[in-house]
This record gives structure tokens, C-alpha cells and sequence, in this order.
């Protein structure tokens, strides 16, 4: 299981470097992803619910490290 | 319980403008429109300073049953400091009452709780050319819960622009003492590394994966949970994917509007195995209003030394069968540890009155239960969990 993982992971990696099968996207093509919605790290409010997730539920992880404990889960 | 986390750069999506962040930092550093002001690269410090307000209110329930509430106010701050470096700085309050289960869900006199979480974390980066660093440091304390982290991270950008990757690490110390009728006290130190990739997919998509590894040590059981004894190593594996993909053209309704989308595969050495998808529809309107429904689905298999609500015929409630002739086995009747399924819906709504302002809210309404679990049996015998979770925050720019 853990190398299915691992391969799943390695493959995904690779899919990710190579997006762009059009080619590298030059800065002047950028406008659209400017937008702050197309951030991709997420808003407090969002962090704030996904802690209040996982405080209900046993997994976690995937976002910011760092912040520290707290007797809820 | 407590929710808030300690998370810097509060700032909602409409109207944030560049700030520094994956993804954000490499958009930011490569866009040069023609005839238009290059936004400030995110690489550099903000350009200004933010201070913001949130307040949280959750409530969930159970059948017949309230239980938890917490109301929790925060504040927050980011700005540059000199030329290359920012502060971000947030803290808060989590003040929380109400009844959490002794096991399962079973509530008794001894399931009242009521408690204040005093909480601070501080992030100072070190901006350069196409790198950043930052190092941070949080800090938390209630009655029978303090908390210490440390946490350094490094950002890299590709020479053009279009690649991002990024680690970070953290290592936490923690002291548990339970309150009374508890006697479980200790220490706990977790540490957690993550690496991540962002990647610039098109004209309109963002890609990103992350990996987050965590180990923690030591003091691992809940206090409040009686039966309630857990190894004292918990390892932890997440994978998360996500994809933002800006639709430019189409129906009038969708055209301008933007869908983020992340999926995440969890693991650990307790046996739970869990995946998570969320969906976000972003849809910017006149006058500075965003509008942004969203959903969450969540299902996990259960801890291995979770036991369902069926217990010792000499004993009775709450021992798990065989409980006397094995009492220092792992067991724990703890609802969170068990199989279930998840769905949480709700909608984010933001409007920028102005370039100095901005309000939003954010109202969810979240329900667990086995019978929701995906790709297998959830835990039988326990009571569906649901939740409201509302947010209001502002902000201001200087």
C-alpha cells in the first residue's frame, strides 16, 4: 500500500511538471490569473473551518504548519 | 473544544489584491500586463498595512442533544517591515462550553464542559528575488491544554514564473493535564514536515500538490474519554491536490466566475484511512460583492483500536468486550475515531466597499454519520453529529 502511495504521488509530481503541454505561459497571458480567487493558498475563513473539521473528524494535514496544538481533538 | 486556528493573512479573496502565498507569489512575480501597473510581486513585502477582525460561532448537536458552542473572537495584522521583510500576526480566544460524550455518545454529568483557549502566532519573511522565507512561532494555552510551536518554511520560484515549490517544517510541545475526574497528564511533541509543488497549468489553471508528513509522541490519549487509551506514536501521511480553474468564457451566469477544487488522501499508523474533496464556485459580481457556494465531503475508515458502542457483559457500559482480561490494550470509544462519511455545504459571501475595506461572512452547515461512509461499513450504534458554522470578518487596508 505504501508503495502504491508512493507511486501515486511520484506520477502525480510528474503530471504537475509537465502541465503547460502548450507551452510555457508567458506573463502577458497571466491577466485571468491574477484574480485573487485564483489564489492557491487558502483564506482564514476557510482555515478556520477546516480546523473546526478536524476537530470532528480524525484526519488532517494538508495545509499550513506550525500552528500548534489545542486540547480539541 | 477549540477551532480557531492560529492563521496570519486573514485577508478574503475579493479584494485581497497580491499578497504573499503559493501560488499567489508566483502570479504576482510574472504578470506584466501592457499598459497597466505591474501589481507588487509577492516575492516582495506587502505593500501596505492590513488589520482585520474575525468572530467565530459554531454549535453542533446530536439528537435530543446540544452539545459544544464556541464563540471565538480574533484579530490579525500583515505588513512589510523595511523594504524585504513582512510580519504577519494573529491571536484570539476561543471561549467554549457545553457537553462533550464520556464515550461514544453518551453524555453524563461528568460531560460538562466549559473552558477560554488564549492563542498567538507571529510569521516574520525574509523576501529576495524569486525566494522567500519565513519562520513563525505560535503559542496557545487553556486549563488543562498549553501549546508551543516553531515553524521555518522557504518558497522558490522558477526563473519564469511559472513553477513554485516549497517546504516547510514545524516541531510542537505540548502539556496535557487533565481536569478533574481525569488523571491522564503528559507531554506531547509533534513534528511535521510538508513539500509542495504549484504550477501555472494554462492561461486559466493553477495546480498544486502538497505532501505533509507529522509525527507525534507521547501523551496521546483523551482525557475525557474513559475508556480511552491510545498508542503513544501517531504517524501521519497527506497528500493534497488542488486545482484552480478560471472560466473565462461560456453562459452569462458562469463566464468571469472561478471553481477551486482540492482533494485530499490521508493515512496514519492508527489504521485511519480518509479522503476529502472540496468544491468552491467563486463568482464575482458588480460593485465589489463575491458570492461563493461550497461543499465538502469527507469519509474515513476507523482507528484500529476503535471499538463499537457493544460492550462487556460482566462489565457493561462503557468496557469493551474482554476488557478485564486485556486491560492495557489500546482501545477508545472515541466517535471521531470511528467510521463515517461527511458532508458539509454552505456559502461565502465578501464585498469590497472600497479600497481601504472589506467584509465577509461564511455560514456552513455540516452532518457526520456512518451510514455516510464511502467505500465501506461505517461504525454502527452511534448518533449522527451535525454543526453550524458561522464567520464574520473585516478588514482594512492602510
Amino acid at each position: 500500500m505504501r508503495h502504491r502511495l508512493a507511486g501515486a504521488m511520484l506520477a502525480a509530481a510528474a503530471l504537475l511538471s509537465a502541465c503547460s503541454a502548450s507551452g510555457p505561459v508567458r506573463p502577458w497571458q497571466k491577466g485571468e490569473l491574477a484574480r485573487p480567487e485564483m489564489r492557491m493558498d487558502d483564506p482564514a475563513d476557510a482555515r478556520i473551518a477546516e480546523k473546526a473539521f478536524a476537530s470532528r473528524e480524525s484526519a488532517s494535514g494538508g495545509g499550513r504548519v506550525g500552528s500548534g496544538g489545542c486540547g480539541c481533538n | 473544544m477549540q477551532l480557531s486556528a492560529t492563521a496570519t493573512g486573514h485577508a478574503p479573496h475579493a479584494g485581497s489584491g497580491p499578497r504573499p502565498g503559493p501560488g499567489g507569489a508566483l502570479l504576482a512575480a510574472a504578470l506584466a500586463l501592457p499598459g497597466v501597473a505591474p501589481p507588487a510581486a509577492a516575492y516582495d513585502p506587502p505593500d501596505g498595512h492590513t488589520v482585520g477582525v474575525r468572530h467565530l460561532d459554531y454549535r453542533d448537536a446530536q439528537p435530543g442533544l446540544s452539545r459544544v458552542r464556541v464563540s471565538s473572537p480574533s484579530v490579525w495584522y500583515t505588513g512589510p517591515v523595511g523594504e524585504d521583510w513582512s510580519i504577519a500576526a494573529s491571536g484570539g480566544v476561543d471561549a467554549v462550553s457545553g457537553a462533550s460524550p464520556r464515550w461514544h455518545t453518551a453524555v453524563s454529568g461528568a460531560s460538562s464542559l466549559r473552558d477560554r483557549r488564549v492563542y498567538g502566532d507571529l510569521r516574520l519573511t525574509r523576501h529576495a528575488d524569486r525566494m522567500a522565507w519565513t519562520v513563525g512561532i505560535a503559542q496557545s494555552d487553556e486549563n488543562d491544554y498549553r501549546s508551543r510551536a516553531a515553524s521555518a518554511g522557504v518558497r522558490i520560484r522558477s526563473e519564469d514564473g511559472n513553477t513554485e515549490w516549497s517546504g516547510a517544517a514545524a516541531f510542537a510541545r505540548d502539556r496535557i493535564d487533565g481536569a478533574d475526574p481525569s488523571p491522564i497528564a503528559g507531554d506531547r511533541r509533534t513534528l511535521e514536515l510538508s513539500a509542495g509543488v504549484t504550477r501555472v497549468a494554462s492561461t486559466r489553471d493553477i495546480v498544486a500538490l502538497q505532501l505533509g508528513l507529522a509525527r507525534a509522541d507521547g501523551t496521546l490519549s483523551d482525557p475525557y474519554k474513559y475508556p480511552d487509551r491510545r498508542p503513544d506514536r501517531r504517524d501521519q501521511v497527506s497528500v493534497l491536490l488542488r486545482w484552480n480553474h478560471h472560466i473565462a468564457d461560456g453562459p452569462t451566469a458562469l463566464a468571469g466566475s472561478t471553481l477551486r477544487t482540492q482533494y485530499r488522501h490521508y493515512r496514519d499508523s492508527w489504521g485511519v484511512r480518509a479522503h476529502t474533496l472540496g468544491v468552491e464556485w467563486v463568482r464575482p459580481l458588480a460593485h465589489g460583492w463575491t458570492f461563493a457556494p461550497l461543499a465538502r465531503l469527507h469519509s474515513q475508515s476507523a482507528a484500529r483500536f476503535y471499538f463499537d458502542p457493544v460492550y462487556d457483559p460482566v462489565l457493561g457500559a462503557p468496557f469493551p468486550p474482554g476488557f478485564a482480561s486485556s486491560p492495557d490494550r489500546a482501545v477508545s470509544p472515541d466517535q471521531r475515531l470511528s467510521a463515517f462519511g461527511a458532508l458539509a455545504a454552505g456559502l461565502r459571501v465578501a464585498w469590497r466597499i472600497d479600497e481601504a475595506w472589506t467584509v465577509d461572512m461564511r455560514a456552513e452547515w455540516y452532518r457526520q454519520q456512518g451510514t455516510w461512509r464511502i467505500g465501506g461499513e461505517g461504525s454502527p450504534g452511534l448518533a449522527r453529529l451535525e454543526a453550524r458554522i458561522l464567520q464574520f470578518g473585516a478588514s482594512r487596508r492602510f
